[in-house]
């Protein structure tokens, strides 16, 4: 084929390795989530939050300042509970980006029937909900752990002590708090899109599949007298886990104690069934039914 | 080697045998894939680009097993699906560029293949619109525009006229006659139409009720049938019939002047003509009827003893 003759060619040129074909697929997913004006604004209302921790963490730091904003009260202290809030308040930030763009990314390809197209080409089923993850993954690490993490470093550099050394697994369990909740969004979001075909009506569902189990949990303790209806709190779930990981003072004053395996079978088994409708909707779309 | 081998394929779906015992080799360089609905034509091509796991038997295609090389099957592979699927939301060369790229071509060099394969199909002035906004004919022309991106080896049209206007599916069947033309791929053509496969294809694989009902090469099917001619004339018919048979011909007379002659390999049209002037016989009006592909189908139905539902010769 050439523009100006308008006849056909054969290619042959160079080919990608078939292991990058689901970075093609991440990549026209970041385009396609970034493209809208309202992610754009939704990642930049995420990060104000951050700016006001970086002042705070700048007051904190300079003795000047501090002494004339806050004297010499301890309501400014950079330690695990300061990190502990601002990881929480990314985290459900992630929860409305996520909401958002995860039906973008799969929606657009269910409503005009593209995965036989897609799929005929050199890519699995799982090459394609990885590129589609990876695209999510990558979205909601803007608004979380790289921000956080930003902000540790910042610590690190402004505090007037040595800090960094005496706080370094603040940073690990940050990360890896972060990384688990945005893999679990991706996941659920990833699975609700799949199912339903109409945007709108995807991102509410996601809500709607954080919110009505914990309601549903809460029914539970309350009916069964127990504290094991706190698993389907997904809020709670991650609350508790942020703050093991974080190392921070028990915001539930020891009322929970979920033990650390309950915790993670539910986050496993809630990632094996959002893989399991992932699978069972793009299996049943993948081919052109007639 | 053939493009596609099938030896004893069978796909089951669901509890039911959709593809029974298939076994035949597909050497043309345009296959038609011809049945009535439900006689399995998709699910082989779905099976043939590993969609569907034979529960017995296997497939190859290009010479890669179906069951174990499929992602190289679909690196060689165009395929353009029957029913609307693309990205309605991205204009047209994103949406082929896009697709070049799934298939392994760089991101530059598959740009500019998304640009010429746009220009090729005629949508090039309407690339940069969004597909949703695209007519029906525009739709089919951009799965064919991305099948055709990569350059594979081999193109699977599943019905490309399916919901075309007559001059829409004219374009459609011309491109389809300059790609076999071109002659760098193969192709797997599905279709209702005889029509559409009798102008595209060299050979025809006839499918009914999930078994092969004949695999034929059509060129070479015409050519061994004689040729049947239909005249209506005036004059002395006794004595032109007389003579044609002298000359070998199967030569029938019926009223109101019908002469129906089976010429052998021999004789031209031109012979007639000179027999009529020396016999005193006047032709009015001659008409050749080449063995179709009409009759090739109805004559693997009656075979396989099926009977023909929803397929259609346009007039």
């Amino acid at each position: 084929m050439s523009v100006f003759q308008h006849d056909y060619r054969p290619y042959d040129g160079p080919t990608t390795a078939l292991w990058k074909r689901p970075l093609v697929l991440a990549r026209y997913g970041l385009a396609e989530a970034w493209g809208s004006k309202i992610t754009v604004g939704l990642a930049v209302l995420g990060l104000l939050p951050c700016v006001v921790d970086l002042v705070l963490m700048y007051l904190a730091d300079n003795p000047v300042a501090k002494m004339l904003v806050v004297g010499g009260s301890k309501v400014l202290e950079i330690n695990e509970k300061f990190f502990f809030g601002v990881l929480e308040t990314q985290c459900w930030f992630a929860l409305v980006l996520a909401a958002w763009i995860a039906p973008r990314l799969v929606s657009f390809d269910l409503g005009d029937n593209a995965l036989p197209i897609l799929l005929s080409h050199p890519l699995s089923r799982f090459g394609y909900v990885l590129g589609k993850f990876i695209a999510l993954v990558v979205s909601l690490s803007y608004v979380t752990w790289i921000p956080v993490l930003i902000l540790f470093l910042y610590q690190c550099y402004a505090s007037p002590v040595p800090w960094a050394a005496g706080h370094l697994g603040l940073a690990v369990g940050m990360f890896l708090g972060a990384v688990v909740w945005i893999v679990m969004l991706s996941l659920i979001g990833l699975a609700v899109s799949s199912w339903v075909k109409w945007r709108v009506i995807a991102t509410g569902a996601m809500f709607a599949v954080i919110f009505v189990p914990a309601g549903v949990g809460g029914i539970a303790n309350a009916i069964l007298r127990t504290k094991w209806g706190f698993l389907l709190n997904v809020p709670v779930v991650m609350s508790e886990l942020w703050q093991r990981l974080l190392g921070a003072p028990d915001i539930f004053n020891g009322r929970l104690e979920l033990p650390n395996m309950a915790i993670a079978g539910v986050l496993i088994a809630a990632s094996l069934a959002c893989v399991a409708v992932l699978n069972a909707r793009i299996r049943a779309r993948e081919v052109v039914r007639g | 080697m053939g493009v596609i081998a099938l030896d004893r394929l069978e796909v089951r779906l669901g509890g039911r045998t959709v593809l029974n015992g298939l076994t035949g080799e597909l050497r043309g360089h345009a296959v038609g894939l011809l049945g009535p609905n439900g006689a399995g034509k998709s699910t082989l091509i779905n099976t043939l680009l590993g969609f569907h796991e034979p529960s017995g038997g296997n497939a190859k295609v290009l010479g890669l097993d179906a069951r174990t090389d499929r992602m190289r099957i679909r690196q060689s592979v165009g395929y353009m699906p029957e029913n609307d699927s693309f990205i309605g939301n991205m204009s047209g060369v994103r949406f082929v560029r896009y697709m070049a790229e799934l298939s392994g071509l760089p991101p530059a060099a598959a740009l500019e293949r998304a640009h010429e394969a746009l220009f090729y199909v005629g949508l090039g002035e309407v690339r940069y619109r969004k597909i949703s906004t695209y007519s029906l004919g525009m739709k089919q022309l951009i799965k064919l525009a991305q099948a055709l991106a990569h350059g594979p080896k081999l193109l699977i049209l599943d019905e490309p006229t399916n919901g075309l206007d007559p001059t829409a599916r004219q374009r459609m069947v011309q491109l389809i006659k300059e790609i076999r033309k071109e002659g760098s791929m193969h192709m797997l053509i599905s279709s209702h139409l005889l029509r559409d496969i009798d102008e595209t294809c060299d050979e025809v694989l006839i499918l009914n009720k999930g078994r092969i009902a004949a695999i034929s090469n059509i060129e070479e099917e015409r050519r061994s049938h004689r040729n049947f001619i239909e005249m209506e004339m005036t004059g002395n018919t006794e004595a032109f019939a007389e003579k044609m048979q002298a000359k070998g011909c199967e030569c029938a007379r019926f009223a109101g002047g019908r002469v129906k002659v089976v010429m052998p390999d021999a004789l031209g049209q031109r012979d007639l003509y000179v027999i009529a002037a020396e016999t005193g016989a006047e032709i009015r009006r001659i008409q050749t009827r080449r063995d179709s592909l009409e009759d090739i189908f109805l004559r693997a139905m009656e075979y396989e003893g099926g009977r023909i539902d929803h397929v259609s010769l346009p007039a």
